[in-house]
């Protein structure tokens, strides 16, 4: 392998080791708003503090994780490339097709994501006190 | 990091091209390979025989095992059935019951159900990937063997009526106060085995990351590999806190600490949470690689590729996440605030849709293919009818109102069996049916297995399907028997009644496992029509794994790939031969699957299983508070560990190239994130600090939940000590950083200098941790306690650093370590890494927290 090549699949692993990485960074923004919610939950419930900031900052929150996942959703989804090629199963050995299937994984994991933030943040809307 | 200076890298073309695929190897070329490789990959005869550490014995060694552990444990089981199946019964008295059912449920989970996924990744996985075996052969051998000795050991318990009693979470204040040795059987004997397991699941990572096939991709390796990938990292988030509760359950147990003792500031909640932290995620690291065998057989069955094979990976990422979202719903009646008992109940709801979206994969597979019927389908059409019946009374537990009305009753017990049950033992006798052909070159009968899959099906809903009903009536779990007027008898006695049938369901399926197939005819090598890499294996049996290591393009190779067998059979692909008569297997990326380095794996060995000995007796003889002989054995494990790595792991290779077939050149060593041993460390470390951070989570757990922590009229660490701690070890991680860079300029007087003053500077960083709480008392109140506990876990990881300082620095004198070999030294620095994390955190909670908190 020459030295061009070499540098080039350097680029590319660099960018590629990023998207394995890429799958999982939606439900990553799960778990730290999860962790947050039940870490913040806990400690205002335990040291008493104002219910009402609680809520306020979960909400605030969820729609910042939310945003951020429909974010690299729609990064995801342009990676996919669905509608130009049509390509639902991504099943060759090519780059190519290695790109789009990362890029479909992660499409799927931001929508489960984006799903299971909101599931998280429903008792913040729907509870009044800690009791 | 830069590429480690001077060691070449892999030359000539890549990917290889049909015309070269297609030029015929000479015969006797074929048979002097074949010849080589059959020298290599001898397995050894006679007594020998168990010094073997290839997959496929240690495998097949593993799962027996764990397969008799389960017949026991199903033995415990009936026992308990027998006692139950009239009121007032006098079969078992209450102690023994206790016993009985605390150890079922301990071995189901320990010392079957975990093991056994590990046990089939370790006989698979390299067949799936066409790899010659795992990376880590010895440290397969040496998990076997502890596995073996503690399992043994937790079993033998029941025999000396020392057995633990408190039900398989160990709840204290019960657990820590029970008398006898029970719960530090355990807790010791368990967290023994765990060792297997989190060495386990660094060999199936790795494995799965770095050794497959040239050109296999990420989007196109078997799902299984993807199952495994996730299930492996799961474990390393899973186990540590129930390894970090143990070392806190241990502390109180023997020195009187008191974590989980009301009276003294301890909170028996933390040990709970750490114990659900692990228990949640722990039924889906069993559940997972077990439907992962669903997915291979499926494909088989329709004779078609999976449908959805990026929703499968999705819903496998997806559960492997948010099942570490789920622990408090064991915990729904603990008093918690409502509001975060409900977070934990969304997310129950929400692990719903991955779990059901693969199921859905499969049966949609199922529609669009042709399917031909075969048992082992038969098996995972059982384990998905019940598997989803269990999923769904799971629906049921996660909401709040519900949990508490069932909570502690026969529903539960009903619930878990028919999702373990379905989710785990169901796929998993079917992927025996549908492998065995692999494993042994033989097939099992297809009348039995019918008789067996009835039995063992309707048994079970005969057992557990009452039980709903029971619960629901009232009946609570773990009691040794109940009054005549509960009316709960005539639905025990169903259950029971059904126990026995699925017992003997189990006796039909042994007796096929085990009756001598020696008459049988040679089966043909693919009997299933398969698809992947593992039925391209030769029969009669060869032990090198494959022939030779394909070059992969698709998902289903055996089927899209023209002549793949072939060609793998005639020696054409990579490694077709083993001129140093060494085991070698390749090595490539992550991502692309680009050919590496070839990467030697090590031979058959005693060591192992002496290592093995040595640290059960550091984990055994702390059971009846012997410490003397425990810490010996803990020294001389240490020993036989470094004298297997000094003698067989990243030695300076003969030659620096291999020709690997194909015209590829590939080097024959890498050091750094390119080796195998880098990526090891790297994740057992990830696992460690796992566990340093369950440690940190207890402090501040008790922060929140108790209102005296830290006690207002507490004495504090002293500033002065902490601050040097934290300076000396990260002092001792620059100059460990600072030799690695001068040795890899060829500095190596430099080199050996910095690593001395290492040594120097995290002994002293040591020392100062321990006079930092030399004066605190900790069995006095958790405070002081907890401080020990995060000092006494920094200065064993200290100790073990300065143990591979020590390592690296002989390495470099004796010229196993250079600055063009020096894999040592890497790992070792990112060892260092998460030490010196640790110790600013260590020393931030001694130093600075006390200010912020009091």
């Amino acid at each position: 392998m020459s030295n061009v090549d070499q540098q080039q699949e350097k680029r590319e692993f660099g960018a590629e080791f990023h998207s394995l990485w890429r799958i999982t960074f939606c439900p990553a923004i799960w778990a730290l708003h999860f962790t947050l919610s039940y870490c913040t939950a806990a400690i205002v419930c335990a040291k008493g503090g104002s219910v009402e900031m609680l809520r306020a900052g979960i909400a605030i929150g969820t729609v910042a994780s939310l945003v951020a996942i429909a974010w690299l959703g729609w990064r995801s989804w342009r990676q996919w490339d669905l509608v130009n090629d049509r390509e639902w199963e991504n099943d060759a050995g090519t780059s190519e097709d290695r790109h789009q299937f990362l890029g479909h994984a992660a499409f799927l994991l931001s929508i489960i994501s984006f799903i299971g933030v909101a599931y998280v943040a429903l008792p913040a809307l729907l509870i009044e006190t800690c009791r | 990091m830069s590429a480690p200076e001077r060691m070449p890298a892999p030359e000539g073309p890549f990917p290889p091209t049909e015309e070269m695929l297609s030029e015929p190897v000479p015969q006797e070329e074929q048979e002097r390979g074949k010849a080589e490789l059959r020298a290599a990959w001898k397995t050894p005869e006679g007594w020998r025989y168990w010094s073997a550490v290839n997959n496929t014995e240690v495998g097949v060694w593993y799962a027996l095992t764990a397969f008799a552990f389960m017949l026991i444990a199903g033995l415990l089981a009936l026992a308990i059935r027998v006692q139950l199946a009239f009121p007032d019964s006098q079969f078992l008295d209450a102690d023994r019951f206790n016993q009985f059912f605390t150890m079922h449920g301990s071995a189901m989970m320990f010392l079957f159900a975990v093991p056994m996924f590990e046990a089939i990744s370790i006989l698979l996985l390299p067949a799936f990937l066409g790899a010659r075996d795992m990376p880590f052969p010895r440290l397969s051998a040496y998990g076997y063997w502890c596995f073996l000795i503690g399992g043994i050991f937790v079993l033998g318990s029941l025999l000396f009526d020392a057995g633990p009693k408190a039900g398989w979470f160990m709840y204290p204040p019960l657990a820590t106060k029970e008398e006898g040795i029970g719960p530090d059987v355990w807790l010791l004997g368990l967290s023994f085995i765990e060792v297997a397991s989190i060495a386990a699941a660094v060999e199936l990572i790795v494995g799965a990351l770095k050794c497959r096939p040239p050109g296999m991709r990420v989007n196109i390796m078997p799902l299984y590999a993807w199952y495994v990938l996730v299930v492996g990292g799961m474990i390393l988030f899973a186990f540590p806190p129930l390894i970090a509760g143990d070392f806190l359950f241990e502390l109180e147990r023997s020195f009187d600490w008191p974590f989980f003792d009301p009276t003294r500031g301890g909170d028996p909640v933390l040990w709970q949470h750490l114990f659900w932290i692990f228990g949640h995620p722990e039924v889906y690291i069993v559940f997972l690689p077990s439907i992962a065998i669903a997915a291979m057989i499926v494909p088989t069955v329709a004779r078609r590729p999976i449908v959805g094979y990026s929703w499968i990976v999705l819903s496998a990422v997806g559960t492997g996440f948010l099942s570490f979202g789920l622990w408090v719903h064991h915990m729904f009646t603990t008093g918690l605030p409502q509001m975060s008992l409900a977070f934990f109940s969304a997310a129950s709801e929400a692990v719903v849709i991955p779990t059901g979206i693969q199921l859905f994969a499969f049966v949609a597979t199922l529609m669009v293919g042709r399917v031909k019927m075969s048992l082992p389908m038969l098996w995972i059409a059982g384990a998905l009818a019940i598997f989803v019946a269990g999923g769904l009374t799971g629906v049921m537990l996660a909401l709040v109102p519900f949990n508490w009305q069932v909570h502690d009753t026969y529903f539960i017990v009903a619930h878990l069996h028919y999702t373990l049950f379905g989710g785990m033992v169901f796929p998993v006798i079917a992927g025996v049916y549908y492998f065995f052909p692999f494993f042994r070159k033989k097939l099992l009968s297809e009348r039995l297995g019918r008789w067996c899959f009835w039995l063992v099906f309707t048994g079970f809903n005969v057992t557990f399907l009452p039980m709903h009903m029971t619960g629901l009536m009232g009946m609570p779990r773990r009691i040794f028997t109940y009054p005549e007027s509960s009316g709960w008898g005539w639905l025990n006695l169903i259950s029971s009644v059904g126990a026995f049938i699925v017992a003997a369901g189990f006796a039909v399926f042994l007796y096929d496992l085990l009756r001598p197939k020696h008459r049988q005819p040679q089966i043909p090598r693919n009997p299933w029509g398969a698809g992947t890499l593992e039925f391209s294996h030769d029969v009669p049996e060869e032990a090198w794994g494959v022939r030779s290591i394909p070059h992969v393009t698709t998902r289903y190779p055996l089927w899209e790939q023209d002549r793949i067998v072939e060609r793998m059979d005639a020696g054409h692909y990579y490694l077709p031969n083993a001129p140093d008569r060494k085991r070698e297997t390749i090595v490539t990326s992550v991502i692309d699957g680009k050919p590496l380095y070839v990467q030697e794996v090590t031979g058959p060995t005693w060591i192992t299983i002496l290592a093995a000995v040595f640290t059960g007796g550091a984990f055994i003889f702390p059971t009846f508070h012997i410490y003397t002989p425990a810490i010996v054995c803990g020294a001389f494990a240490i020993v036989c560990v470094l004298w297997w790595l000094w003698t067989s792991t990243a030695r300076p290779p003969k030659n620096d190239m291999r020709e690997a077939g194909l015209g590829l050149r590939l080097p024959t060593y890498a050091s750094g994130p390119n080796a195998v041993g880098w990526w090891a460390i790297w994740i057992t470390m990830l696992g460690d600090a796992t566990a340093f951070a369950s440690l940190v989570f207890g402090y501040f757990f008790y922060w929140t939940a108790r209102p005296d922590f830290p006690p207002p009229d507490a004495a504090h660490p002293e500033g002065l000590w902490a601050a040097l701690t934290a300076a000396l070890l990260v002092l001792a991680w620059a100059a460990i950083v600072t030799a690695r860079e001068t040795n890899g300029r060829g500095h190596q007087g430099v080199a050996r200098g910095s690593i001395a003053l290492a040594i120097c500077a995290a002994a002293g960083g040591a020392g100062s941790a321990w006079l930092a709480v030399a004066d605190l008392s900790p069995t006095s109140h958790v405070y002081p306690a907890m401080l020990w506990a995060l000092m006494v876990w920094l200065v064993a990881h200290v100790a073990a650093g300065v143990v591979m300082q020590g390592y690296c620095l002989a390495g470099s004198l004796f010229g196993k370590l250079t600055h063009k070999y020096d894999a040592d030294l890497r790992n070792v620095t990112l060892f260092w890494h998460f030490i010196a994390l640790k110790a600013l955190v260590v020393g931030a909670i001694l130093g600075l927290a006390p200010m912020v908190l009091s």
